[in-house]
């Protein structure tokens, strides 16, 4: 009778979305290790405008390789800190950096998911909630275990991104007929850095430099997550426009799901590339260095005789 | 002007000969009008001598310039508008050509897309798919 009365008490007091919620990293890993085939569409409303794309994927335990429909020749493969962008068999540009040191403090808990239906495939759709405000919803393939569809939100409850499946064939993909994978030295991981341990929610859990003087931390709140670069060249942010936020003038880019702010600082270049809503931004980029008009002298310096200096402005 | 004050404004400049000069001074001895005249253009001159002196404007005579300008004012001036020149001339250099060295989105977006891959949240909700307009054009 007493044991009968206890385990009462311990299902009184916990809450029911504790006993049944599932676990974010658990449900991503599975949907990692899955190998598939999918076409996926991704639609972004963003403050400079919709961006979207259509890519196809191909996953096998772990690595992804990207093509788009709309340029055949092109191709991304990506996985286990590698990324090579190909094109017509040369290769465009490549990274490579090693694992991870830290694994980021979970910020975000999904609740105990809800049974749907998605592409007439049996799934499962989680919220994802993080400071009281749902962030993303989560469609996952019952069977394979594969994330169907992802939508982000702002913390107004407007969607920010949706990635969905508009086709998925599950099961080992074809063969890629692949390039051979340049050689890459990866990053250093470990540089001490001055780049802020924590910006608004996001925990700095890398950095990373480079033979060409990049200097690069990666921040994540357990699901968003963007990496911060300096550098002694400037930044070429392409077809971005001028954008003040939080009364700093910054040069701003959005794509299909994610953003690159850069700027000027007196040491050189600086570029936040990631993923976050356009919510976090100004609380993240406030804790960042200011932009910085170098002057006449040290543009007219830099010019005549290179960069100099060190990549490591702080 | 008569001749008689012709030959007083000579006197006065100094330009008559020792001969000319006692002639006029035996006539003025005896002529009131010729004294007066000497004794108003006296007058005139050493008000004219203490006017402030101005300087012309420069470029109102390029030739008075040329001559009055001191030779070392002159190299100055020719050393200052030289550097100038040349200050110009490396200013519009930093400013024409092209900037510093700079690095393209994409190998930015290539060094996040690696790190990302190493990301529990890597797949589907977390690929970075390149900007391909800028690729392609």
């Amino acid at each position: 009778m007493r044991r009968a009365i206890a385990l009462a008490v311990v299902l009184v007091v916990i809450p029911a979305s504790a006993v049944f919620a599932a676990d974010l990293d658990e449900l991503l890993d599975e949907s990692r290790e899955a190998s598939y085939t999918a076409e996926q569409a991704i639609t972004c409303s963003t403050p400079d405008g919709a961006r979207n794309a259509v890519i196809e994927l191909s996953q096998t335990s772990g690595e992804l390789h990207v093509g788009a429909p709309v340029a055949p020749d092109v191709e991304v493969a990506s996985g286990f800190g590698g990324w090579t962008l190909v094109r017509e068999g040369a290769v465009i540009s490549s990274a490579n950096v090693e694992a991870a040191a830290e694994e980021p403090e979970p910020r975000y808990s999904v609740d105990e998911g809800t049974a749907t239906e998605y592409l007439g495939r049996a799934a499962t759709m989680y919220r994802m909630t993080g400071d009281g405000v749902v962030r993303a919803e989560l469609v996952f393939d019952v069977e394979a275990g594969v994330l169907l569809r992802v939508v982000t939100f702002n913390a107004d409850g407007s969607v920010f991104c949706e990635r969905r499946f508009v086709t998925f064939d599950p099961g080992t993909p074809p063969d890629v007929d692949a390039e051979p994978a340049p050689s890459v030295e990866p990053a250093e991981g470990g540089v001490e850095s001055n780049l802020p341990e924590a910006l608004g929610n996001f925990e700095r859990l890398d950095v990373y430099q480079d033979e060409e003087g990049f200097v690069f931390a990666y921040y994540s709140d357990g699901f968003f997550s963007f990496a911060v670069f300096q550098t002694p060249a400037t930044v070429a942010a392409g077809s971005g426009s001028p954008v003040t936020i939080g009364e700093r003038a910054y040069i701003r880019s959005f794509g299909a799901g994610n953003v690159t702010y850069a700027w000027e600082t007196r040491s050189g270049g600086m570029a936040l590339v990631g993923d976050l809503p356009p919510d976090m931004h100004e609380d993240v980029l406030s804790g960042l260095p200011a932009p910085q008009d170098p002057g006449l002298l040290r543009r007219l310096w830099r010019n005549l005789f290179g960069q100099g200096g060190s990549a490591r402005p702080f | 002007m008569s001749r008689a004050g012709e030959q007083i404004s000579a006197y006065l400049d100094g330009e008559l000969a020792r001969a000319e000069i006692e002639q006029l001074q035996a006539h003025l001895a005896t002529c009131g009008k010729c004294a007066g005249e000497l004794q108003e253009m006296q007058v005139v001159r050493s008000a004219v001598r203490s006017l402030p002196l101005l300087e012309l404007p420069p470029g109102l005579i390029p030739e008075a310039d040329a001559e009055v300008v001191p030779l070392r004012r002159n190299k100055g001036f020719l050393v200052g508008a030289a550097a100038a020149v040349v200050a110009l001339v490396i200013a519009i250099a930093a400013i024409v050509t092209p900037s510093t060295p700079s690095v393209a989105l994409e190998e930015l977006n290539s060094r996040y897309g690696a790190r990302a891959s190493l990301d529990p949240a890597f797949g589907p909700a977390k690929m970075v798919v390149p900007d391909l307009g800028d690729i392609l054009e």
